[in-house]
């Protein structure tokens, strides 16, 4: 028994099919941006939102994501269908929004007539009635709504024309839910197909009967009178025209590569003189805070520790924006679906799917929301591998990481060498989440049963200019919401390195006699170093570090890395001291970095090999919280995510040692 | 019986019926494959699997596997 509880605030759910403008509607009502992306499946988790003040409706907005019947056949349908019924928080909808492509009627009808099957209030909004118009049909809400004995209003995506009468119709439905209580609902089930046939069937006699031909656009009112039966839509030309080279046999796979190709090398050679302004600013704060607090701890803390840690990360916003700016562009134009189309057969071969090409796209970004996305893989043993394999894809938090070290190895302005090697970099990546996959696939047979459907059933969306307002303004949120989220973790563990490398031993004593005051503050923070609590702590990684040719320095800096990828950046730059008298932050971490010596020895820390080596553990190991716990709740075990840290971590610790001392067998220091 | 795998580049063809003992068959129907319907063959992957069919208004891309279960006229 289910108690009545006291109505609280009411409950709006959108649902449609993938595509079919419920996130832009979402976006009218509760004056939020998310972004509409042009590949089925973008939206796989609920988003709650309240509707817009100035529409003065009290209701919860649920954005759902898209489905196209209520009978499952994926994990994150499951959730979605489930949640419609009953959302886990707010409970059953009051009122369901329920959107169609006016061009896709004879589909779009079906959950619509689901959802009034069930039980529910709903509200069915036409979207996409411009594209009719174009082709001179119009559709008539009136019947629509007579033969589906529910409201029906038209809204254009564009503008937001019918907007108002939406709120209306919204406002006279919650009433009536007040009034009458919340519908009884129950859920739809089928034992056969032949009731969908027949739903199909009788959609098809709807679509007629609503869809009519206009003389011209302007002449509505007077065709209604010319009623007539449309056959069949006319397919966007121009999108299938493309599709004839984008999936060619061999213009397709020429298109694809290039098109990611020119994603990473813009990454870094777009990026740079916005790079060097940051740069530069940087360094001046952090030298005009040395010269003018003088040598106190204080004036360390604040140029070394806060300035230059910070600074350090910054500097590869740029670049992340980029990476965003072009993944946005990729998945607004309909390029997305296609590249799945594309390589859906090779993926098949190793255990992943077609559909597994966006959740690793994304994982470019980052690997949290590139693992939610993986729920638009129906099969479950796809979707494991998928999720097991992202974190080899390299995010953009290790991208500071990269550019760092590739700084070192190349020699300055020479951007385009840079920008081949990190995307060799990101190739080297894929192919071992490739190689790993298949062995995973061949062993995991014994271990998984392959007695689930593996299935490729994807809409190729039409191609459209992307709008560039909607991907500036969600790589900005992007970018924004990566700062919030490694900001204050750097800010941290920036003030806690610091920390534990200026004390105890903060003022040593030295011999300085006959010694420049500049020797003097070198000598003086080297020996700060080595009497630190950092140093007391590196002692224990030391022993693991010594095989990989690298001191305890960088073992720390690695360990840090832990909680954020970039802190690693930061770590080396206040481990090694870097505010000099240049005024360029990025070429004073080099600098010290040049010239630093592992302990003891007067050998060279920072060689070729162990630059190298240093790329190569970053590519391999999975250093980051927040991917484990994510991994762990979409895969609802900790199986997964212990496996991937210890072969991950394993390798990356394996493949260290194997490049390091292979690249000194064969002479390369 | 000819099924909507063997259809040539570029043809028509309409779906006579559907297998329902195909595991995809229900996805395969909802998605808007159903008897009567008529189906083109406007694109093919690369390895010519995935297909791509024009139906509805829209285009769908499926598995050769899956087309297998569209039965054709």
């Amino acid at each position: 028994m289910i108690t009545q509880t006291a109505h609280s605030t009411p409950l709006v759910t959108l649902v449609g099919p993938p595509n079919s403008g419920k996130t832009t509607l979402f976006n009218y009502l509760s004056g939020k941006h998310y972004k509409t992306v042009n590949y089925p499946g973008s939206t796989v988790d609920y988003s709650v939102s309240k509707m817009q003040d100035k529409f003065n409706i009290n209701a919860n907005l649920l954005d759902s994501p898209g489905i196209i019947s209520l009978i499952p056949a994926s994990p994150d349908e499951e959730v979605s269908v489930h949640s419609l019924y009953k959302h886990p928080k707010y409970g059953n909808p009051d009122l369901i929004i329920a959107t169609a492509d006016s061009t896709q009627l004879s589909r779009h009808l079906l959950l619509v007539r689901q959802l009034l099957e069930s039980g529910f209030r709903v509200i069915v909004v036409l979207t996409m009635s411009d594209l009719l118009n174009k082709r001179n049909f119009d559709v008539s809400t009136k019947r629509l709504s007579e033969l589906l004995n529910c409201d029906v209003i038209k809204l254009d995506g564009r503008n937001g024309t019918g907007l108002d009468k939406l709120l209306n119709l919204i406002e006279i439905n919650l009433n009536n839910s007040l009034l009458s209580g919340k519908p009884d609902t129950t859920e739809y089930k089928l034992d056969n197909s032949s009731p969908l046939i027949n739903m199909f069937r009788e959609s098809e006699e709807i679509e007629k009967e609503v869809i009519f031909r206009v003389a011209s656009t302007k002449n509505i009112s007077k065709a209604d009178k010319e009623l007539q039966i449309l056959s069949n839509y006319q397919i966007d030309s121009t999108t299938i025209k493309i599709d004839r080279f984008l999936l060619h046999k061999y213009w397709g796979i020429f298109g694809f590569f290039a098109i990611m190709s020119i994603t990473f090398t813009s990454v870094f050679w777009l990026a740079q003189p916005l790079m060097n302004l940051v740069d530069k600013t940087f360094g001046f704060l952090a030298n005009f805070a040395q010269a003018s607090l003088g040598d106190t701890w204080y004036s360390d803390l604040i140029s070394n520790g806060l300035i230059s840690g910070i600074g350090s990360v910054l500097v590869f916003v740029p670049q992340i924006i980029i990476l965003f700016l072009i993944l946005g562009l990729l998945e607004d134009s309909g390029y997305l679906a296609r590249g799945a189309m594309l390589i859906d057969k090779p993926l098949s071969k190793i255990g992943l799917n077609g559909k597994s090409f966006v959740p690793m796209l994304s994982g470019f970004a980052c690997a949290i929301p590139a693992i939610m996305a993986a729920r638009t893989i129906s099969n479950k043993r796809e979707r494991l591998l998928t999720i097991f394999i992202i974190p080899l894809i390299s995010c953009s938090a290790r991208l500071p990481v990269y550019a760092l070290l590739i700084g070192f190895l190349v020699p300055n302005h020479n951007q385009w060498l840079g920008g081949v090697i990190l995307a060799s970099i990101y190739i080297f990546g894929i192919i071992s989440s490739v190689v790993i996959s298949a062995i995973i696939n061949k062993f995991s047979k014994f271990i998984l049963r392959n007695n689930d459907n593996s299935s490729f059933i994807l809409e190729l969306p039409s191609y459209r200019m992307p709008k560039l307002s909607v991907v500036i303004n969600n790589t900005v949120t992007n970018a924004e919401q990566y700062i919030k989220r490694a900001g204050p973790t750097i800010l941290a563990l920036s003030i806690a390195i610091w920390m534990l490398s200026y004390f105890p031993n903060n003022n040593p004593k030295i011999e300085a006699k006959g010694l420049s005051s500049e020797q003097v503050i070198s000598l003086k923070s080297s020996e700060r170093l080595a009497g630190s609590y950092s140093a007391q702590l590196g002692k224990f990684i030391q022993p693991v570090m010594t095989p990989l040719g690298m001191d305890w320095r960088v073992g720390v800096s690695l360990v840090s890395a832990f909680a954020a990828r970039e802190v690693f950046v930061s770590s080396l730059a206040m481990i090694f001291r870097v505010t000099d008298s240049s005024d360029n932050l990025q070429s004073s971490i080099l600098h010290s970095m040049r010239n630093a010596e592992i302990e003891g020895t007067n050998q060279k820390l920072f060689t070729p090999a162990t630059i190298l080596g240093l790329i190569v553990f970053f590519i391999f190991a999975l250093q980051c919280i927040s991917t484990i716990s994510i991994s762990y709740k979409e895969s609802g075990t900790w199986r997964i995510p212990l496996f991937q840290v210890l072969i991950f971590t394993g390798l990356a610790y394996i493949f260290t040692f194997i490049t390091v001392n292979g690249l000194r067998a064969i002479g390369i220091n | 019986m000819r099924k909507a795998s063997d259809i040539g580049f570029g043809e028509k063809a309409v779906i006579s019926d559907i297998d329902t003992s195909h595991p995809s068959s229900r996805r395969i129907i909802e998605i808007g494959f159903t008897p009567g319907q008529e189906i083109e063959l406007v694109n093919k992957s690369i390895f010519n699997d995935p297909l791509a069919f024009a139906l509805r208004g829209t285009v769908i891309a499926i598995r050769k596997r899956e087309a297998d279960c569209i039965i054709i006229i």
